[in-house]
């Protein structure tokens, strides 16, 4: 019993070692959720803190999946409760989606990245999640199984679609130079 | 790189059906070459997939935050169990008086109640009972004084001896 509690509770030390290090990885992923920095901040915190306190992890294998899976899930949440305040006083709180970049990422960024940041965060939801994280973060299929909850098929039709639709605005992009 | 290559690679990977490493292959083919006009607006995207990996929590003092706000937390637990088991010690030596007055209340009722509990309806008995009680008392105490006078016995027995030998003592002294 007591071996076993050894093994399985967390330190301070593991958590330095084996979750801290995951922080802009689940910082990218929230800001591609959320669109913006400041909230994508404070989830990956709630994220880690979550993490910490459920610390007698037995079936936790991959801790980068366990935590992103936890970060998604408080992304969501907070994209929950942002529709519903929208919908409760649509004219105070309309938000235009994806205004968080910096003044500094704003200049840094060409003129086309923008474009395909936009193309990015028209994708459906769970299209946007999964090529986040094949595309950018370079994850397996099974990876992301895991950290979306989503099986083989699901993640792999998701990716077909999102990769399907940034292609063909890319190709009007080309063609009429929008 | 051929760009043949790059061209099914590409159709693979439209297709997702690219495994990780053919798609490290077109990352790299679009960082670095210079890239014919067909492709212009993909490689934008490629550019884009690893800028985007680049993006970072630039708050120095994130981790700090994150570890004080655990190291907060985890006292506090500790805290809360302290204050627990003093709360549980407490109640627990409250609940021993508690349960020793009680038994120790229904013990003296039980053993008192039954020897007065006839005599208290009647006046008569009562007084009758009070008196056998005085009796007995006072029997006791004629009985101890009985005895007492057996002490003045031994006194007076005690001074007469005195008295005597007092005596004799004054005869040799005349005598001398």
């Amino acid at each position: 019993m007591y071996f076993r509690l050894a093994i399985e509770t967390m330190n301070l030390e593991d958590f330095e070692n084996r979750v801290l290090p995951t922080k802009n990885k689940l910082y990218r992923f929230a800001f591609r959720l959320l669109g913006s920095s400041e909230e994508a901040k404070d989830v990956v915190q709630e994220a880690m803190i979550k993490v910490w306190n459920g610390r007698d992890l037995g079936e936790v294998q991959n801790m980068e999946a366990w935590c992103m899976r936890i970060t998604k899930n408080i992304s969501l949440d907070k994209l929950r409760s942002r529709q519903r305040k929208m919908t409760h006083s649509i004219d105070t709180n309309f938000e235009v989606r994806h205004e968080g970049l910096t003044p500094h990422e704003n200049t840094e960024m060409h003129e086309n990245m923008k474009r395909i940041n936009q193309l990015m965060t028209q994708l459906p939801d769970k299209q946007r999640q999964v090529m986040h994280l094949r595309d950018i973060e370079g994850h397996s299929y099974n990876e992301i199984c895991e950290m979306l909850e989503l099986d083989m098929n699901q993640v792999k039709v998701n990716l077909f679609r999102a990769r399907n639709a940034v292609r063909e605005k890319l190709i009007k992009l080309n063609a009429y130079g929008l | 790189m051929d760009s043949k290559r790059i061209e099914q690679l590409l159709e693979k990977y439209w297709d997702a059906q690219t495994s990780l490493e053919e798609e490290e292959e077109l990352h790299q083919y679009f960082k670095n070459n210079p890239v014919p006009e067909v492709w212009k607006e993909t490689a934008e995207l490629f550019r884009y997939f690893d800028h985007e990996k680049n993006k970072m929590i630039t708050d120095l003092n994130f981790d700090q935050a994150v570890t004080k706000q655990l190291s907060q937390r985890q006292e506090k637990k500790v805290i809360e169990m302290k204050s627990w088991l003093q709360i549980a010690r407490v109640a627990a030596g409250v609940l021993v008086v508690v349960a020793a007055v009680y038994l120790i209340g229904l013990e003296v009722r039980n053993s008192s109640t039954k020897e007065i509990a006839d005599t208290e309806t009647d006046p008569q008995l009562a007084f009758e009972e009070t008196k056998k009680a005085l009796l007995m008392i006072s029997r006791s105490f004629n009985k101890a004084q009985q005895e007492a006078s057996k002490i003045n016995l031994l006194n007076e027995a005690e001074q007469k001896i005195k008295s005597k030998t007092s005596e004799t003592e004054k005869d040799k002294k005349e005598n001398i």
